[in-house]
């Protein structure tokens, strides 16, 4: 495999506002892995009832209560991550984390305030997002209503140095 | 030849007796002594002799270790051409007579595994693999982040270095203004 770390626009971005398309990926990361974990749950859950009470028994069925599980399901998701780490399963994949505005780690109330806004900023075509382009600090806008920016977490000169070792590594074999 | 008879005797001691006389008699038990013995080889049975000796009862009575300890190796393997067996050995031969799948088939992978460090340099060579791959994609986002962040500033007419890069616990405050033209002096 051929790595393609740049040399220098990486290095030392650690604690530095995060980018869109960085931000973009990892939500979509998390949108897939919590419908992924629904999806077995709902499947799990049927399963079962079907086998306690012996009766065809359909999800589609019951879709106020399954859309009521899939909101507080969202919710336990994002809340519950970003209380206890600063991050989700999608942003830790692309390395970045959500903190306080002056950087300090967020705690479980900013992490709920920030769950429940987080829906308000794709009100009207999602404009609510495009303070991470325009603004200075990369605010969306349930950033600014819970007092959270989004920083890389990721240690790209950590990252330089393993990519030197390994060519190293491979140039020595 | 009469005449030499002194000489072969300088010239031979061990071929002539020293006693003068004698030669002709000794030459008569010569050929006496081989024609009995012909006749007494001719007269032996060798399978009836050879199925009455108790070869274990000797083999028991050699000494092997004595025998081994006396056996200079060193000195023996010192002397081999190694390298000529070597030449002479046709290893594609061997090799196509041996049963591979057999001796793999006989191997305790598992067991192999635990008792060496091998089970550890999968495990780091495929955290590895996951790492790289995980830097490139982070690299690839870092970069496509400041390409928009560039055009974004472009079209907005900002200035990059006038935007703080990250909050102040995590990457320091910014410099003043004096500092940053003067060099802090």
């Amino acid at each position: 495999m051929t790595s393609v770390v740049p040399d220098e626009p990486v290095q030392g971005r650690q604690g530095h506002y995060a980018g869109a398309v960085t931000r973009l990926v990892a939500f979509g990361a998390d949108v897939g892995a919590s419908w992924g974990l629904f999806t077995v749950g709902a499947a799990a859950l049927t399963f079962s009832i079907e086998l306690v009470t012996g009766a065809k028994f359909s999800l589609t069925d019951h879709q106020l209560a399954s859309l009521v599980a899939l909101a507080m399901w969202e919710f336990l998701y994002f809340a519950y991550q970003w209380s206890l780490g600063g991050k989700t399963i999608g942003m830790a994949v692309l390395g970045i984390r959500v903190v306080r505005t002056d950087g300090m780690p967020i705690g479980p109330r900013q992490a709920v305030v920030r769950t429940l806004t987080l829906p308000l900023s794709f009100l009207l075509l999602g404009l609510g997002f495009i303070g991470i382009l325009l603004n200075r600090d990369r605010h969306a806008f349930h950033d600014r209503l819970a007092g959270t920016v989004v920083v890389y977490s990721w240690d790209a000169r950590a990252a330089r140095l393993r990519w030197l070792a390994r060519r190293d590594t491979g140039a020595a074999a | 030849m009469g005449s030499c008879r002194h000489a072969l005797a300088v010239c031979d001691p061990v071929g002539v007796s020293p006693m003068p006389g004698t030669g002709r008699l000794e030459q008569l038990a010569q050929a006496v002594a081989e024609r009995v013995v012909t006749l007494v080889l001719d007269s032996i049975d060798m399978d009836e002799l050879l199925s009455r000796v108790d070869v274990d009862a000797i083999v028991s009575k050699v000494d092997v270790d004595g025998l081994i300890d006396r056996v200079d190796v060193d000195k023996i393997v010192s002397r081999v051409d190694v390298e000529k067996i070597i030449d002479r050995v046709d290893v594609e031969k061997i090799i196509d007579r041996v049963d591979v799948k057999k001796i793999i088939d006989r191997v305790d992978i598992d067991a192999l595994i635990e008792q060496t460090e091998l089970g550890t340099i999968i495990a780091r060579s495929t955290s590895g693999v996951a790492s790289e791959v995980l830097d490139v994609v982070r690299a690839q986002g870092v970069g496509l982040d400041d390409f928009i962040a560039r055009w974004v500033n472009r079209v907005l007419r900002r200035s990059s270095t006038d935007s703080p890069v990250g909050p102040p616990a995590l990457v320091g405050r910014p410099p003043p203004v004096a500092e940053l033209t003067t060099g802090g002096r």
